[in-house]
């Protein structure tokens, strides 16, 4: 495992698009906000920012919830993206070394096969994450700056209005887990496309995803079950990972004036419902098994 | 002299082909070895099993370990240049420094960046930007600045100019042989190793035709050149392999002692690219 750092540094500097795709991300939406709050600025007499300036007595708690509402809206986007990455990452990760035969200098070292299928699973599930996570404290820091210049321009005092009002670290936390939760819940998946990158001769993207739709199809057909099917399904559902959200809350106004550390987004998370999770760890078992069969494939097979 | 590789009946199958077929060899400490073959010989399939690429049936022992099972041991005492393109295109000269000197004990930088001084490889270039003679130059850099017990080349050189190849081969001589070290060759480029080898081997159809020391040669193989009376004289001495050059016949003999040969017409010491044909067409004859 001393070779470890090393592998996963090889992988930031074959697939650049790791950090690429997470700073293109940012940097588009940091344009639209500020062309937002350009646009916003022409009309300051119509525009309320309301939420923002307001003084009123529920005024932090609703501040509070707007910036959290405003960070995490700033978050869904580069969640969605690192998905993506994650996919095609995986399914090239084994895939490409094996077409322009560099897997024949890679093999030519002294390092395993399996410490190199180890490296591309743990580039996969926190190298990603953990690069994307990094990106959008970046890009928070950068879009609340914009919000604050705004707020200035429209006579608001940003000091209070925003930094002081924006829960960063407890939004930063609670994405930081999501993000990393995210992976695991999803490695059945991750371990199959890296399986597939090792193994496929041709198509990587249409042999991992065909099987999906077509496998689930031809259990029912055969043994009139839905077993697969349910299987791939539920993991869409939901990650099991919140907690209960009491909707009276929203409603009892008093309470949550009172209180605007009420407003959390950490509060939501329960790390011990997702740890206790059976489900998540059944996905842990399979993607073990793809990722030891992938370690198999690029031992055994013969490559010319 | 201790042997580096022992390989005892060792046979490897491809459904139905047989790419090695129970092959027995050894090959000693200090030696320049050429494993020679025409396409489809199953010198590659050989190669990948001594490398522990590939699993085969029988025993085989590089460096008194299991190739197959002991790849990662292994790999720190030998290292191989598969063919030109193997450097990933992506990677930087320095990228590609810096993960050689993280996961390989037996590489030295300092080493590798001194020889790569010496040819026109930019350290800020990517692979992909380099042309292919200076790829292998970028190999063949690393490959010598790692103190490695056995190298294997398989057709090193393929597809590159004259002037690369030479500059290749004396490179290889000058800075990574010092007779401690051996070298396991293959290349179809014949005539351009001849001299360098210490040893050759025939492969065919995953048998081994022939295995000697090039010294030995001489003492074994005549080829005789001669016409008429004498050809007929020499035909009854059982060539292993005869051929028409300009209305003489060449033949090649093997353990035919040399001056009656000599008596006969004009007998030499074959190529090695003659013998390899001799040696292939008369097993098929």
């Amino acid at each position: 495992m001393r070779s470890q750092p090393a592998l996963l540094r090889r992988e930031l500097w074959e697939h650049r698009s790791i950090y690429v795709t997470p700073a293109v991300v940012g940097l588009v939406m940091t344009l639209l906000i500020l062309t937002g709050y350009i646009f916003a600025s022409g009309y300051h007499s119509v525009v309320d920012i309301g939420i923002l300036a307001g003084q009123n007595m529920l005024g932090d708690a609703e501040r509070r919830a707007a910036l959290t509402a405003f960070l995490v809206g700033n978050t869904v986007v580069f969640i969605l993206a690192s998905a993506v990455l994650t996919i095609f990452y995986c399914l090239d990760s084994m895939y490409a070394e094996r077409k322009d035969k560099s897997i024949l200098f890679w093999r030519s070292l002294p390092i395993t096969d399996a410490e190199t299928v180890i490296s591309k699973l743990l580039t996969a599930v926190i190298v990603i994450p953990l690069v994307t996570f990094g990106v959008i404290v970046i890009a928070h820091l950068v879009n609340l700056a914009l919000t604050s210049v705004f707020v200035s321009i429209q006579g608001g005092q940003a000091g209070l209005l925003v930094w002081k009002s924006a829960p960063l670290f407890d939004v930063w936390a609670a994405i930081l887990i999501i993000m990393l939760a995210l992976p695991v819940w999803f490695s059945p998946f991750i371990g199959w496309f890296l399986f597939v990158s090792a193994w496929t001769k041709r198509s990587p993207l249409l042999t991992a995803f065909l099987p999906l739709v077509l496998v689930p199809m031809l259990e029912y057909f055969i043994i009139r079950t839905h077993l697969i099917g349910t299987a791939i399904e539920s993991r869409f559902s939901g990650i099991p990972i919140f907690s209960g959200i009491d909707p009276e809350v929203f409603f009892d106004e008093e309470a949550f004036a009172s209180r605007a550390d009420a407003v959390s987004l950490l509060g939501f998370i329960d790390i011990g419902k997702f740890l206790m999770s059976p489900a998540m760890w059944a996905g842990i078992v399979v993607c073990g098994l793809f990722a030891t069969a992938a370690i198999y494939v690029r031992r055994y097979r013969d490559e010319s | 002299m201790t042997s580096l590789v022992r390989a005892s009946n060792v046979s490897k199958r491809f459904k139905d082909v047989r790419a090695v077929d129970d092959v027995s060899f050894e090959i000693d400490k200090g030696k320049i070895m050429g494993l020679i073959g025409p396409n489809g010989a199953g010198k590659t399939t050989l190669l990948k099993a001594v490398l522990g690429l590939t699993d085969c049936d029988g025993q085989l022992s590089v460096l008194g370990l299991d190739p197959f099972r002991q790849r990662k041991q292994l790999m720190q005492n030998i290292c191989f240049i598969a063919d030109v393109a193997v450097l990933p295109r992506w990677i930087k000269v320095t990228q590609l420094l810096d993960f050689m000197e993280a996961t390989h004990p037996n590489f030295s930088r300092s080493h590798a960046e001194e020889l790569l001084s010496r040819t026109k490889v930019r350290k800020e270039a990517k692979v992909r930007e380099l042309s292919k003679g200076m790829v292998t130059q970028l190999h063949l850099s690393i490959i010598t600045a790692i103190d490695a017990r056995l190298l294997v080349l398989d057709e090193p050189t393929l597809g590159l100019d004259i002037i690369f190849r030479k500059e290749f081969y004396g490179n290889l001589l000058n800075d990574y042989f010092d007779g401690e070290r051996t070298i396991l060759i293959t290349t179809h480029q014949v005539e351009e190793i001849e001299n360098l080898l210490t040893d050759i081997m025939f492969i065919n159809e995953g048998k081994i035709l022939l295995h000697s020391s090039m010294e030995a040669l001489p003492d074994t193989y005549v080829e005789l050149t001669t016409s008429g009376e004498n050809a007929e004289r020499a035909r009854r001495l059982g060539p292993v392999y005869e051929r028409d050059v300009f209305g003489k016949k060449v033949m090649t003999f093997e353990g035919v002692d040399r001056e009656h040969l000599e008596s006969l017409g004009e007998a030499h010491t074959p190529s090695v690219a003659d013998l390899f044909v001799a040696k292939v067409k008369g097993a098929a004859a």
